[in-house]
């Protein structure tokens, strides 16, 4: 209760930097959270464009029936294969005759059996142990080629990889943005009230008990920063996607209430931590007497 | 029961704040610690309180060796170590019974104990009837006088008056000191360094003087001798 009634004594003294600070870290874990939201999206692309990487084993003409169905079974017992699926040279050449869209005709009189082989669609599980995958398909018996987008599928890993670093990056800096300005508000605080710390030692007041009014109010700061964090990025996100509506048509994006619980949660947290490390790294000092 | 025990204290940048200072004092002492700027009174002070640790040798407060003292047991030790300052300390934004009660609210006593126990106290020192005043609206002496209850107020068995009358005018300083031996009379030791001549002279009381950090005089009802000066 003592620690409580100065700790929102000494946050209502030191008013306006109380407030700079508050909204100081309201902007850092609001930048912070649209990392955390930027990253989770990415991540989500990522996984989208990789669902949409298939492999695509052809069989050799000259595989009957049964073979085919032994080549089926074969790629779907491997361990990177979440899904396979075959496709007769008739299904494959009536797709292709539907992505020609108003041309098919054009094909009309052909006999599939004649152009396209068959195959085995597959989708991975891990695309980063994609190239195994692919040697291991090419090694199994009547398997003509093995096609896939190794490239595309690279490109995007690493993509969303250094997507994912500068995030991480960017997040650290803005924590530690956070801690220095929260630090710099108990120590003002600290210096206001030297002498009474200084009376609490000679006393016989513990450290803890020193110290937490001071990390109190560090922690009452990072809430009520984190709060308004929350609040914008609820509202702003919401917004941001409606208005990408159109823009970003080929993927899906979280909506917020799907982040709810790790965003609002995260910065809450964060705002807690940097609270309490700022000030407990503020009054350090103060304590060694 | 306060010992010092061949205590040595040398600072950082290699001055020598005691060399080999032993003595004792008894429960109940009033002892006056003399001695020339710069002789080793505050680090005498310093090492009952645990604020700094001795280079060498060992000081017993109470039967617990300071120095070997965890820095968390620290704030315990200091419980039964009242300190009376020179520059009083006292808190401006609180009254004269929120400063006394505020050593008793930090070491979290109980409600009921702060409120039965700082009217006497205050009462105690003469200052009932300024309660509710603040630090500014009281004199020098009176400022003190709150200094001595705060210090009290939680039955410590040793108090160190650290020059507790050297911004007073001499009539004050008398009344000071005359509140001090009361309160010695009491049971509480009582350790005073201090620069008056007169206040020492008076009280008839045991004197070490340290020069260089050194004791070069431990006497029993001593006076302040005329080759010590401030």
């Amino acid at each position: 209760m003592y620690s409580l009634k100065t700790a929102l004594s000494s946050l209502g003294k030191n008013a306006v930097m109380t407030i700079a600070s508050i909204v100081t870290i309201a902007c850092c874990l609001f930048l912070f959270g649209v990392f955390l939201l930027f990253a989770f999206n990415i991540n989500y692309i990522g996984e989208q464009i990789s669902e949409q990487c298939e492999v695509q084993a052809f069989i050799d003409d000259r595989v009957d029936r049964a073979g085919e169905e032994r080549i089926l079974k074969e790629i779907s017992a491997m361990p990177n294969v979440k899904s396979a699926e075959f496709e007769s040279k008739t299904q494959a050449f009536e797709n292709y005759k539907e992505k020609l869209e108003g041309y098919g005709e054009y094909l009309d009189g052909m006999e599939g059996e004649e152009i396209l082989r068959s195959s085995v669609k597959i989708t991975p599980d891990d695309l980063t142990i994609l190239n195994d995958t692919v040697s291991q398909i090419e090694k199994i018996d009547g398997v003509a080629n093995v096609v896939n987008h190794e490239a595309t599928v690279r490109g995007v890993i690493s993509f969303t990889q250094a997507i994912k670093i500068g995030s991480l990056i960017a997040m650290i800096i803005l924590l530690m943005t956070a801690v220095f300005i929260i630090q710099n508000t108990i120590k003002l605080s600290v210096h206001a009230r030297e002498d009474e710390i200084h009376i609490m030692k000679f006393v016989g007041a513990t450290d803890s008990f020193i110290r937490r009014p001071f990390v109190l109010e560090g922690v009452i700061v990072g809430i009520i920063g984190a709060a308004i964090a929350i609040i914008v990025i609820a509202f702003g996100y919401n917004a941001a996607v409606n208005g990408l509506t159109g823009f970003l048509d080929l993927f899906e994006l979280y909506t917020f209430s799907q982040m709810a619980l790790p965003v609002a949660g995260g910065l809450l947290i964060f705002g807690i931590l940097m609270g309490s490390f700022g000030s407990r790294t503020a009054i350090r000092r103060h304590l060694k007497v | 029961m306060i010992e010092f025990k061949d205590v040595t204290v040398i600072y950082d940048n290699d001055i020598i704040g005691l060399e080999n200072v032993s003595f004792k004092i008894e429960d109940g002492e009033f002892v006056f610690l003399v001695g020339r700027t710069g002789a080793g009174k505050s680090s005498a002070i310093k090492l009952l309180t645990g604020e700094i640790k001795p280079y060498a040798g060992d000081v017993i407060v109470n039967g617990i060796t300071v120095n070997r003292l965890k820095s968390k047991k620290l704030p315990y030790l200091r419980r039964s170590v009242g300190t009376v300052f020179q520059d009083f300390r006292l808190l401006p934004n609180k009254t004269v019974y929120e400063n006394v009660a505020f050593a008793m609210e930090v070491v979290r006593a109980k409600k009921k104990d702060i409120r039965r126990k700082v009217p006497t106290i205050l009462s105690l020192v003469g200052l009932a009837d300024r309660a509710k005043n603040y630090p500014n609206e009281l004199s020098g002496g009176e400022q003190q006088r709150v200094c001595i209850a705060r210090a009290l107020v939680n039955s410590p068995a040793i108090v160190i008056a650290d020059e507790p009358t050297g911004n007073l005018d001499v009539e004050t300083a008398e009344e000071i000191m005359k509140l001090l031996l009361e309160i010695n009379r009491m049971g509480t030791t009582i350790v005073m360094v201090t620069h008056s001549t007169k206040i020492v002279d008076d009280a008839h009381r045991r004197v070490i003087q340290l020069e260089s950090g050194v004791v070069v005089r431990d006497e029993q009802e001593g006076g302040y001798t005329s080759d010590v000066l401030a």
